[in-house]
């Protein structure tokens, strides 16, 4: 029995499911190339050993992060399961274990795999989200959220323009540039061009209101922003609440997990008070001239709660209704039918609005889509 | 074979020797990607030395870097070889007047001669096993990306006038990225992975002393202090170890023999490169100063 279990190639595979169980891709190819680069290493070495495994089983950053961690507990766990053998002989006692992890890790190491919770080759987000700040962030939504905002998106670039434009790819031959580029040559064909259809790039510019009264949202409010993100690539995103931060890369993120945690190191502001003017002057100030031009629209998700400075806010607002295309502000407050804009924020802000409208939920994103 | 009798230690030495310095995480992955012949897929933020590992690599090995830069709209195309249609039309023209039948015309404008080798055709068909850089391949298309995959597993290039040509020497591939886009599973998987970080301080300071000889220990050692600073600063692009690099060359040609405040305000562009940054770190200059030590060693 312990033979079984000192055996090198034995303990690698073993290893390699226990990662698996992990949410690790690691595959029978990753097994074989350990084995295959071990035959000409000298693994005596302890840090060598776990390099080379760590390097082979290794995809993505999350996993050299988790990696450290796991190995020690296999490889202690496994030594301390060899002692109890040869002390106890066959007896089949479970060493106590406090933790959940261990107790997947025994049932491992003792043959019994959880089917349940057994993956081969996909990502688990299970641990990433347990993030302190976002943990109780569900991304059920999501899914749901994206396509919705596909088909809103598909609306958005639908608008095919009837012009042509140059083109490197070699697709549609455009004659009369052909003609006209080659004329010096005598009329030969030496150059061809090529074109395209020119399509409308409608930009999207999301501003998002993440500070205290927003929180009853804030999971919707996540999942939009991501949702959006993903769909949509010419679109940039802000979360402001005392100051702003443009959070686009972070969106980017394939996993909903990863954004989150991504999202909870960088900004300190969750939560705190709104300051609606300032944040939307910094905006002006610093990214307007880049960010916005006649082809943008601008998407503004606040409950116009502002403790900050009214007149900047409607100086900023100008400014962004000014050079956008158009300026949609959703409030969550304003699905009630009670609601009327009667905050100072939403007062002053309403003047420079083209589309005021309430989305706190997907069925009322739904109902957006005739606005865009 | 040289490859299969390497010893950990020899990369090492090997890296070393071309003046890279590095910790054992990226020798081993070097070691790795020559021993089973892997691709080696290594993600960092920018100027942290990762287009330079294969700079260094070819260097060590002696043999060809062919580098195959990524860009949005990077197509087939661009990256495997192009008919010279040019050449092609002018020496139809030339030989408008000769006997040869249509078949062997065709046969003469679609041979090697008219053939526009693009970086992976060349790679593949080198006399001596090359290093192929595939620089920032997260910036392709993913179209793109699933192309890759096909010649990274497969080696060979079919060209339809042609035939199929396989690799003489399958080359060392490095590719690079900047993690602005999430690599697909499938190239994941094809490749060893790498991930560099900003260099700690011992580490840095190490770098600028062996990059820039002539330098003053003093400055170079406060330059890396004041950087190891700045990262910490929440800044629209952090500056990488080629800014370090950059700074303490152009301050070592200015015969600066420590910083203080003017000089570091007036040669703040080598570093910062985006104007928000540097209003922000002028605003919190004297702080920044304060925590490497720099003002406490003037004063004194």
């Amino acid at each position: 029995m312990s033979t079984r279990l000192t055996a090198l190639s034995q303990n690698i595979v073993q290893f390699a499911r226990f990662l698996r169980l992990q949410g690790f891709t690691v595959g029978i190819e990753e097994e074989t190339m350990i084995l295959q680069s071990l035959q000409h290493f000298d693994y005596t070495s302890h840090e060598s050993f776990f390099l080379l495994l760590k390097m082979i089983i290794c995809r993505s950053k999350s996993n050299l992060n988790d990696f450290d961690e796991l190995f020690r507990q296999y490889w202690k766990q496994l030594d301390k399961l060899l002692d109890a053998k040869r002390k106890e002989g066959t007896k089949k006692k479970k060493p106590p274990t406090p933790k959940a992890q261990f107790a997947a890790l025994n049932a491992w190491l003792k043959g019994r795999p959880n089917k349940e919770t057994e993956e081969t080759a996909s990502y688990s987000v299970k641990e990433s989200l347990s993030q302190k700040d976002f943990s109780a962030v569900p991304d059920n939504e999501v899914a749901e959220l994206m396509k919705c905002i596909r088909s809103l998106s598909r609306r958005l670039a639908a608008k095919a323009n009837r012009r042509y434009e140059l083109s490197n790819k070699t697709d549609l031959p455009d004659l009369r540039q052909t003609l006209r580029k080659n004329l010096r040559r005598g009329g030969e064909l030496i150059d061809i061009m090529h074109r395209r259809p020119k399509r409308n790039r409608v930009k999207l510019l999301m501003l998002c209101d993440v500070s205290k009264s927003m929180e009853l949202y804030s999971s919707f409010l996540l999942q939009f922003m991501y949702a959006f993100q993903q769909v949509y690539q010419r679109m940039e995103t802000f979360i402001f609440s005392t100051s702003l931060q443009r959070i686009t890369p972070m969106l980017k993120q394939k996993h909903f997990g990863e954004a989150l945690e991504l999202l909870s190191t960088a900004n300190e502001g969750w939560n705190s008070g709104t300051r609606i003017g300032e944040s939307l002057n910094t905006f002006v100030n610093e990214y307007s001239h880049k960010l916005i031009d006649s082809k943008t629209i601008v998407i503004i998700l606040s409950d116009g709660w502002d403790t900050g400075n009214i007149e900047l806010l409607k100086q900023s607002m100008h400014h962004i209704h000014y050079r956008s295309k158009k300026v949609i502000w959703l409030n969550p407050l304003a699905g009630y039918t009670a609601y009327r804009p009667e905050v100072a924020g939403m007062k002053a802000a309403m003047p420079f609005i083209d589309v005021f409208a309430g989305v706190y939920n997907i069925e009322s994103l739904r109902r957006l889509s005739k606005w865009i | 074979m040289p490859s299969n009798n390497l010893q950990l230690s020899d990369i090492q030495s090997m890296l070393q020797q071309q003046g890279y310095i590095t910790d054992k995480s990226v020798a081993m992955s070097v070691f790795l990607s020559l021993q089973l012949n892997k691709p080696l897929l290594i993600e960092g933020p920018a100027g942290v030395g990762k287009t330079e590992i294969a700079k260094v690599m070819a260097n060590a090995l002696q043999t060809d870097l062919i580098r195959l830069q990524c860009y949005e709209g990077l197509d087939a195309t661009h990256a495997l070889y192009e008919w010279n249609y040019q050449r092609q039309l002018l020496h139809l023209k030339m030989t408008e007047h000769d006997t040869h039948t249509i078949d062997e015309k065709e046969r003469t404008i679609f041979s090697e001669p008219f053939l526009m080798k693009r970086p992976l055709l060349q790679a593949i068909s080198q006399p001596k096993k090359p290093v192929l850089l595939i620089d920032e391949v997260d910036r392709s298309d993913e179209e793109f990306e699933s192309f890759l995959l096909e010649v990274l597993s497969d080696w060979q290039i079919t060209i339809p006038e042609i035939g199929t040509i396989k690799a003489t020497h399958i080359p060392q591939v490095i590719l690079t990225g900047n993690r602005t886009r999430e690599l697909s599973e499938a190239l994941r998987r094809r490749c060893l992975y790498l991930y560099i970080d900003y260099p700690d301080f011992e580490k840095e300071w190490l770098i600028v002393k062996n990059k820039v000889p002539g330098i003053d220990a003093i400055l170079s050692e406060q330059i890396t202090r004041f950087m190891q600073e700045l990262r910490k600063m929440k800044l629209e692009k952090t500056p990488g170890l080629a800014e370090t690099l950059d700074w303490a060359m152009a301050l070592s040609a200015l015969h600066i023999e420590h910083l203080d405040k003017t000089i570091i305000e007036q040669t703040l562009g080598v570093v910062l490169k985006e104007w928000q940054d540097t209003r922000q770190v002028q605003v919190s200059l004297g702080e920044l100063l304060e925590k490497t030590g720099i003002i406490a060693k003037i004063e004194t």
